[in-house]
């Protein structure tokens, strides 16, 4: 016997009687709508930023602004070059040397700030969304869902990407003493451009 | 509402060793609300020593002793929300037969008898004119829920603090954690002394720093762990049963 | 060989002496439970989110066997190697030989409670394969050669400045520089060329997805998605427990999970893997060590629906000042003394009984596991598989007599008033009376109340 009979052959056996345990359904939960200041309220929260956009100012004199001495700017999106283009990183460790990623993001959730990244957005470099120093998301207030459960149940890249991540504010850690690190072992910072 | 029940009283064993003013202050009291009370002669214990060790079997005897001493009674109430609940919710070391299904129904805990049976709404002799910490055993607070728990987020409530706001000249302070054990715990008192006493000093520092006189619990077991903690640390802090307060208990 | 039971009363006794360490570990876990009550207070349906998260994991235990083919099925579709390991040892070979078969020498791994209860790390050790932990708590424990204290934060027991003097040692920092900020920095930079340099990356798993056949890693440092998307190989392991049914299922876990573990909406980074990455490749290990026989279990089964969000722990007062490593197993605290029994019976059969019982971990628990009442079932359990120290099970023998016999009782009571009043103070206070050692006893009384109530009310009528 394999194991995998072995272990489905003993859940039978012992398991208690499946007939009394249905599977309930899920009723519409939580704050069902979806506002950009719940957003920037809980992306704020977890460590997010919001890049304010300043009079007639592009996406590419914001990055300056906000990012004055950052030398390797990626860009994961069309409409802006960047020094760099992600598609000209060949492998993942490349993307080691990315001080700022620009890319857009299919959608957002209002309950947690959180932004969705898969294969698709980084261009199947998806270490590059980790290995950035910054990242930066381009995200459309068209685009929030309110919370969990709808974002379960309406968007399809949870069925579909091979690789999603929902990035909520940058990487942060309170393992030493308690303290509150924003800036662990992946991104330092995490903000959003609204268009 | 007052209906005139025949009582069974349990004074359960450190009770009537250590605290028998405890037992005296519920008798009296239970008496002033005009019931007609009894303390079978021959009552040691509800068994829960034995079965919170795990020895199930070994509190074979002294529940059917249990049985044999309060089967006959309306209710049995006992000032002791651990003993209340060993009674209602464990008690199976013996068959499960009428008369016990009886008494595990109707044994209450002293507060939870006043409060939902009774329905005390005055304790017109009593008087408490002190600032007190009140501590609910997690008996009482978790498994009889004579009060909200932290845990929940429920609404607030709290039977033993209804029962005392009708006491006069009574006031409460607020400690920083109000549902946290206090570490007594039956033989984990003796088995995991430090950290037994760490939560107890943890406990009276909590309700002495909120500026209470008194810790006033609903339990003797929780009190006796925390006066002896509070005595040998030197925190000048008091220790009364709700039962004594309601009772018209003064200091 | 001879087990020894745990002896968590005297290493809980160590932690307590030291001052600092205990005072600090219970206000962080403490603060840690007022988070989570915040984030609970946050969400009118946070009870309503406890019962369906309970509903489904019942559920999905229940129907085990249909979910684990079903993940398999979708997950082999997907392009994912599935695995199954019957025990520890199984699913570390089976670890070893993928890595074998790329040859691995480095491996980079994210936490997983699995991992630790397998000891994979010594053995693929002895394999060749030198395993780094990239989460920092877990990091600082693989340096200090201890097990996570705790499962979600696994070095809160250290202050920073053990970490200084730890990552002095191991990463040439100044040891008296304890600002957790240069700390953390000084991991970063320690573990970037570690990360890049990796032949393969290993993450936990904290839910997999039976209709997709994907599963989800929930962290906050980035540690995981960097272990999974640097390397060309990528190992994910699991307890089978780990299934829900649907995709929707994740909403209920997601918004639980971190509000109860951190007091936060939702870990920083959530992750969904359903396919390898473009060029790389993807092993699910299903590894059952004991949990088929546990869903057997009738007390105790419902102890397979823990999330691993450890707020049983945070809101436990013994866990916060006895520490976990008091606990002596990888599972520590009130969830690990339920589950520890059942890999070995006699070695954990001391964890039921620290514990006050006072029930704090079943009300925060997010699915809704009775943990305090599963506590109160093992001490039975322990007294029937005679897994009870002599003295203990004795003394609870003649009590147990003697509180049947009402005559016998009044009599030994009578010696223990006198025994009060006349055996002097230094006897009853000495180092073999746990009770007197740091407490008083209460005063003398006059009579008992048996006495008053025969004076008062039979001799009165």
């Amino acid at each position: 016997m394999s194991s995998r009979e072995k272990i489905l052959a003993r859940l039978h056996n012992n398991r208690p009687d499946p007939d009394q345990y249905p599977l309930p359904s899920i009723p519409p939960l939580g704050e069902r709508t979806a506002t950009r200041q719940k957003f920037e309220e809980n992306l704020k929260a977890l460590g997010g930023q919001v890049l304010e956009q300043q009079t007639w100012e592009t996406l590419e004199q914001a990055i300056k602004r906000y990012f004055p001495h950052e030398k390797v700017i990626c860009s994961a999106v069309p409409e802006f070059c960047g020094t760099i283009r992600v598609d000209e990183l060949t492998s993942p460790q490349q993307a080691d040397k990315v001080d700022v990623l620009v890319v857009r993001s299919p959608f957002g959730i209002a309950e947690t700030g959180s932004i969705f990244l898969s294969e698709e957005e980084l261009h199947s470099l998806n270490s590059v969304a980790h290995l950035t120093q910054h990242i930066v998301v381009l995200l459309s207030e068209n685009d929030l869902v309110a919370n969990m459960h709808v974002a379960y149940e309406q968007r399809a890249e949870f069925h579909h990407a091979r690789y999603g991540v929902l990035m909520s504010g940058p990487s942060a850690t309170a393992d030493i003493q308690g303290v509150l690190i924003r800036g662990a072992q992946g991104v330092r910072t995490l903000s959003i451009w609204w268009e | 509402m007052k209906t005139t029940m025949k009582i069974g009283l349990f004074v359960p064993c450190y009770i009537d060793a250590f605290f028998p003013k405890t037992g005296i202050a519920t008798l009296e009291l239970l008496e002033k609300c005009g019931q007609h009370v009894e303390y079978p002669m021959t009552q040691t214990c509800c068994g829960q020593p034995m079965a919170n060790a795990g020895c199930n079997a070994d509190a074979a005897v002294a529940e059917d002793l249990f049985i044999r001493n309060f089967a006959r009674y309306d209710a049995i109430v006992v000032p002791s929300g651990s003993c209340a609940n060993h009674v209602r919710h464990h008690f199976d070391a013996i068959p499960q037969t009428d008369e016990v299904e009886h008494v595990r129904r109707n044994t209450y805990e002293l507060v939870e008898f006043l409060h939902d049976i009774l329905k005390v709404q005055e304790f017109p002799w009593a008087e408490f004119p002190h600032k007190v910490g009140l501590h609910n055993s997690c008996s009482t607070l978790r498994s009889l829920r004579t009060a909200s728990m932290s845990e929940l987020g429920e609404s607030f409530f709290s039977k033993p603090m209804a029962l005392l706001s009708h006491v006069k000249g009574i006031s409460f302070v607020t400690p920083k954690r109000p549902d946290e054990c206090c570490g007594f715990g039956g033989t984990f008192c003796i088995t995991e002394e430090a950290v037994s006493v760490r939560m107890g000093l943890d406990k009276i520092q909590d309700h002495y720093t909120a500026g209470a006189e008194y810790i006033v619990s609903a339990d003797s077991s929780c009190l006796m762990h925390q006066q002896g903690c509070a005595e040998r640390a030197g925190v000048p802090i008091r220790f009364i049963h709700i039962a004594e307060i309601l009772n018209g208990s003064r200091a | 060989m001879k087990v020894t039971p745990v002896n968590h009363a005297k290493a809980a006794e160590e932690f307590i002496k030291d001052t600092s360490h205990e005072r600090f570990h219970d206000k962080r876990l403490w603060d840690l439970r007022q988070k989570r009550d915040e984030q609970m207070h946050a969400l009118p349906e946070w009870q309503e989110l406890r019962s369906l998260a309970s509903q489904i994991k019942e559920h999905t235990l229940t129907h085990l066997p249909d979910y684990l083919e079903q993940f398999e099925a979708n997950a082999t579709k997907n392009g994912i190697h599935v695995h199954w390991a019957v025990d520890a040892a199984e699913h570390n070979r089976i670890v070893g030989e993928i890595l074998k078969k790329h040859g691995v020498r480095s491996l980079i791994k994210s936490k997983s409670m699995v991992t630790e209860e397998c000891e994979m790390a010594p053995y693929l050790a002895q394999h060749g394969v030198c395993v780094i932990e990239t989460d920092l708590g877990e990091r600082i424990q693989q340096l200090d050669k201890q097990m996570p204290s705790h499962i979600v934060v696994p070095a809160v027991h250290k202050l920073a400045s053990d970490v200084a003097k730890l990552f002095a040692k191991h990463y040439n920092t100044d040891p008296d520089d304890d600002d957790p900020h240069s700390l953390a920095w000084a991991q970063r930079l320690a573990a970037r060329p570690v990360i890049l340099s990796a032949d393969a990356g290993m993450t936990g798993v904290n839910f997999a997805v039976a209709e997709t056949g994907s599963f989800v890693v929930c962290t906050n440092e980035g540690n995981a998605d960097l272990s999974a998307t640097v390397p060309k190989l990528h190992i994910a392991t699991l307890g089978i427990e780990r299934l829900v049914p649907r995709m929707a299922d994740l909403g209920v876990f997601i918004r639980l999970l971190s509000r109860s573990a951190l007091g936060s909406p939702i870990t920083q980074y959530t992750t969904h893997f359903r396919a390898p990455q473009k060029g790389s490749e993807m092993h699910v290990v299903l590894v059952d060590n004991g949990r088929s026989h546990r869903l057997g279990m009738k007390d105790f089964w419902t102890s397979l629906k823990c999330i691993r969000c450890g707020a049983c722990m945070n809101t436990c007062p013994v866990y916060r000042r006895s520490g976990g490593l008091s606990y002596g197993a990888v599972y520590s605290g009130p969830i690990g003394a339920i589950i520890d029994p059942t890999f070995n019976e006699r070695k954990y059969s001391t964890l039921p009984f620290a514990s006050t019982m006072n029930g704090s971990c079943t009300h925060v628990c997010p699915v809704k596991i009775n943990i305090h009442e599963q506590l109160y079932q093992w001490r039975r359990v322990l007294a029937e598989h005679h897994e009870l120290p002599f003295v203990k099970r004795e003394m609870m023998r003649m009590a147990g007599k003697l509180l049947g016999q009402p005559k016998l009782y009044r009599a030994a009571l009578r010696g223990a008033e006198t025994a009060l009043s006349v055996v002097p103070r230094v006897l009853l206070y000495n180092a073999m009376n746990p009770w007197g050692k740091n407490r008083e006893l209460p005063p003398p009384v006059s009579q008992t109340f048996y006495a008053w109530y025969q004076e008062n009310r039979i001799k009165k009528g």
